[in-house]
């Protein structure tokens, strides 16, 4: 057997084994991306790739979605009654629509691999994909797709996000800079961010004209001013940054990435500090901060599964995974 | 009474007659029956758990209940379910359903909707991925998304598949393969068409399979020599790169050409290192290669210029094109076949460049170099995954990417100028590459490996003769099966040009020809240019990075057809190959998916 991809996992904390997720909502989720994981290496046969998922209080994970789902990115919403599960992976994008119980996927060959979704939050039917050609939009639930890069120089698409204050203004984590399209994918421009390779971005919440992005080899770019004006984040290794996350307030902002442990910035990101080594973790691929307790993070890796704080990252247990390649962690509010 | 030792004569005597009255076509498809059956016999004594070696059990009787043991084992195993699987599962399925017991129907069709049958990343996964699903679509039609592990219909599944076949199809014929004469995953192409061309019940996307299997073994057929697949490949696994005769491809060849005349999965010297059977595919088939393409694959009694197109794998990051061309160029002869890919990174990891393959009754039957390159750019330009671990993740699979004596690599600091039977190899390796060293292949076997004052370097393989030339100093490195030369300047390069016992007589004239040939690289750390004038008085020039002049005037790549040479023709775009031998014409229309013969 030959392997050259290593794609996709899917964790979702502490799912009751008989229980949808559906159900399990009420009990605060949290839910795990997984593309590989080094107990299984042989070409598109890993038992252990999927959505993970771990009810609050609990210790075990369990496999949410199907088998052998490789996975990159996960996204929820809520329309009436119905929450529905989107995962973007190996084989495109994924949907259920029955709280986990089955899963359909969206996309054709066209698209290739999903690496992330983004959701309309008003209209259901739009939903905005990354992959590794670029943009794609379906303004009809999924049933058919456009591609929508005009303006942007290079197509390979990291990640994208909807702006908090403005549904049709998003921000895609594109190769050669960060880019936003003010009219729902229509046309894009890029933000100049002073650096290539953009490999994830996060508006906060709490303040919504900052945006930082995580770069391939110049550390976290952040701007206060709604894209104006763009400084390199003074502290943290100019290095591969893969994952940002903050806490609701925004008072604290966790990033991570190749082979920087955990770095933490209360200045809105312009200044870092190093609060966690992990010198036995290669990458970080995301982080998590409990949007009601900002002490509480989980940080996913690269074949190390997940590890857990409840001190503000100031001390670090393994959190299960073993062996996990960790691709998002959320929670199901 | 008639003894047993008459009886045998009698039936020898009988098969001999009735071979000897075929005609040519006939015979040979009497040996392809022969060696189909040969085949199918070893395949069925096999203990290892595979879907080809139970179609052989089960079509030959043999070994039936441990066949049926296994394809229940394969299909209870849920954690099993990538594109390896969905059609080798389809292609079990499909070829002996008549034979499996009644449970056994119920028990495939739950895989298709129970486990997610990975679609992986590549070329060749997406044609068996794709296969799979047109052919479970097909047999399980009229169902609705909830019995299917993707969500969707049997006929939205279908409708799928057919669609990337069909533009598969299409991009293979008119601007060429992606992971193109690859010795390891012509398994992956082939095997997938021949399941596809058995058992699509839609008869042009069964004729679109057939047309392909003719298409991909005209592809083989012209670079083949005596079971081995020569030249430059897209992809190769060192074992195979080193002893071209283990390659998956030769199981092929031996089944479908009637070469190397071994039986490729018993003797030591060509065991492949491959537990696959895939070939039993082509032995369980229906599907009969034309005569025309095994009299191509076999014929060597002129030499011959070939040259392709194809296309680099899609290209996501840091490219200005998703898939550019690819330029090779064959030089074919009785006894070797020269060929060479234009440089640099055309396909990641595993690319081989170029090669002497000469035929040898020895393993280790080839002479070649390269840089090995490495690096996670190059990894990120193919897969999405983050750049700065790809490289260690890569070498978890494939061990050998970062390792500074690989024998296989791609590198964007290697270019090739070939003419007949010269090469000339030029490397300018950047400061900041890994390893600034390029190394040669030189196989033990040898009968002669000399060097000399004039600075050539003589090697003799049967009546094979290769003159090596090394612009820069070198060291030789004892290994087990070769010499490993090693030079370790970062602007470098070679001349190779080569010959046999029919163009230059003895070993000793084809040196002292040579000896007085001229290699021009004055100032070559400045200019990177070499000038050769060839055996036959042509004059090569080439300048790393700028032109390839040859008698002054520029080679132009872009002239390149999909294919040229004297068997096969095709323009890139057109869709259409023409098949020539002698008198004989079959023409593969892709656009009216038409076959033509002509005579």
């Amino acid at each position: 057997m030959i392997r050259l991809s290593t794609r996709g996992l899917i964790l979702i904390f502490g799912l009751f084994a008989t229980a949808s997720l559906a159900q399990e909502v009420s009990k605060k989720i949290y839910a795990a991306v997984l593309f590989n994981n080094s107990k299984s290496n042989v070409t598109g046969a890993d038992r252990y790739v999927g959505v993970f998922a771990r009810a609050k209080g609990k210790t075990e994970w369990k496999n949410f979605s199907n088998t052998n789902l490789f996975a990159f990115g996960l996204n929820f919403t809520q329309h009436g009654a119905t929450p529905r599960y989107y995962v973007a992976g190996g084989n495109g994008l994924h949907r259920s629509a029955d709280g986990g119980k089955t899963w359909k996927i969206l996309t054709g060959w066209e698209t290739l691999e999903v690496l992330s979704v983004a959701l309309d939050p008003v209209d259901a039917k739009i939903i905005y994909i990354a992959t590794p050609f670029g943009i794609f939009k379906s303004r009809d639930d999924g049933k058919n797709w456009a591609e929508k890069m005009r303006g942007c120089k290079s197509w390979y698409t990291d990640e994208i996000i909807i702006d908090a204050r403005d549904r049709h203004t998003l921000y895609a984590a594109v190769d050669d800079d960060l880019y936003r399209s003010r009219d729902g994918g229509e046309n894009w421009s890029p933000m100049q961010t002073g650096a290539p390779g953009i490999r994830t971005v996060i508006q906060l919440a709490a303040h919504s004209n900052v945006i930082l992005a995580g770069t391939e080899d110049h550390g976290v770019r952040v701007t206060i001013d709604d894209g104006k004006n763009w400084s390199a984040g003074k502290g943290i290794s100019a290095t591969a940054i893969y994952a940002i996350h903050a806490a609701s307030d925004g008072k604290a902002i966790y990033a991570g990435g190749y082979k920087t442990g955990v770095w933490r910035s209360h200045d809105l990101g312009q200044s870092w500090l190093q609060i966690w080594t992990a010198p036995e973790i290669e990458a970080i691929y995301s982080l998590w901060v409990d949007p009601a307790n900002a002490d509480h993070l989980f940080v996913g890796t690269n074949g190390k599964g997940i590890y857990e704080s409840t001190d503000g990252g100031m001390t670090w247990k393994p959190a299960g995974l073993e062996g996990a390649h960790v691709k998002q962690i959320s929670m199901f509010p | 009474m008639i003894s047993d030792v008459t009886k045998k004569l009698l039936i020898i005597l009988i098969l001999f007659s009735v071979f000897t009255a075929l005609p040519n076509a006939g015979r040979s498809q009497a040996a392809f029956g022969d060696r189909k059956i040969r085949f199918l016999n070893a395949a069925s004594q096999e203990a290892r758990k595979d879907f080809f070696t139970i179609i052989a059990k089960l079509h030959t009787q043999t070994n039936f209940q441990q066949a049926v043991s296994q394809l229940d084992s394969l299909t209870r195993d849920e954690g099993i379910g990538g594109m390896f699987y969905a059609y080798g599962l389809m292609a079990a399925y499909l070829h002996t359903r008549a034979l499996l017991p009644d449970s056994f129907h119920a028990k495939i069709r739950q895989v298709y909707r129970r486990r997610t049958m990975y679609r992986g990343d590549t070329e060749n996964h997406w044609v068996m991925y794709y296969t799979g699903l047109y052919l479970a679509a097909q047999t399980w039609p009229r169902e609705d998304g909830a019995q299917w592990f993707n969500g969707k219909s049997s006929q939205e599944n279908f409708a799928e598949a057919k669609s990337w076949l069909d533009h598969w199809i299409k991009l293979t014929t008119t601007k060429g393969q992606g992971e193109f004469d690859s010795p390891t995953y012509f398994n992956a192409f082939i095997t997938p068409m021949l399941v596809l061309y058995d058992f699509a019940q839609d008869p042009v996307m069964k004729k679109r399979a057939q047309m392909l299997l003719d298409y991909l073994f005209a592809d083989f057929a012209v670079e083949h020599l005596h079971g081995n697949y020569g030249g430059g490949h897209s992809r190769d696994y060192p074992q195979d790169i080193i002893n071209p005769i283990t390659a998956l491809t030769t199981k092929w060849a031996w089944l479908y050409f009637g070469e190397p005349n071994f039986a490729p999965w018993s003797e030591i010297k060509g065991k492949s290192r491959h537990p696959s059977w895939e070939a039993i595919a082509g032995a369980a088939s229906s599907y009969r290669l034309p005569e025309i393409i095994r009299q191509i694959a076999t014929d060597r009694s002129t030499p011959y210029v070939h040259t392709e197109t194809k296309r680099v794998r899609n290209i996501i990051r840091f490219g200005e094109e998703r898939n550019p061309p690819v330029y090779k160029y064959t030089y074919m002869t009785n006894d070797y076949v020269l060929g060479s890919l234009h440089g640099g990174i055309l396909q990641p990891i595993q690319q081989h460049t170029w090669d002497v393959t000469f035929v040898s009754e020895q393993p280790h039957n080839t002479l070649f170099t390269l840089h090995p390159f490495y690096s996670g750019k190059e990894l990120a330009m193919f897969f999405p995954e983050e750049q700065k671990v790809l490289s260690d993740e890569v070498n978890r699979y494939h061990l050998v990417y970062t390792n500074p004596n690989k024998w296989n690599s791609s590198s964007p600091y290697e270019q090739t100028f070939q003419h007949k039977n010269v090469l000339l190899v030029l490397y300018n390796i950047d400061l900041n590459a890994q390893h600034h060293h390029i190394d040669g292949f030189f196989p033990k076997p040898l009968d002669e490996r000399i060097e000399e004052a004039s600075k050539w370097i003589f090697c003799k393989a049967g009546k094979t003769y290769i003159a090596f030339y090394p612009l820069q100093p070198y060291e030789w490195i004892e290994e087990e099966v070769n010499w490993r030369w090693r030079s370790r300047d970062r602007k470098n390069g070679v001349v190779v040009e080569m010959g046999t016992e029919t163009t230059h007589g003895a070993f000793a004239e084809f040196k002292n020809r040579l000896r007085q040939a001229k290699v021009a690289h004055d100032n070559f750390d400045e200019t990177l240019t070499v000038q050769y004038t060839t055996q036959t008085g042509e004059v090569m020039q080439f300048t790393y990075g700028g032109q390839r002049l040859l008698n002054g005037k520029p080679v132009d790549f872009k002239s390149y057809r999909l294919f040229n040479g004297p068997f096969l023709q095709s323009d890139v775009g057109s869709g259409v190959l023409r098949i020539t031998y002698k008198n004989h014409l079959r023409i593969l229309d892709f656009n009216k998916v038409s076959i033509k013969d002509e005579k």
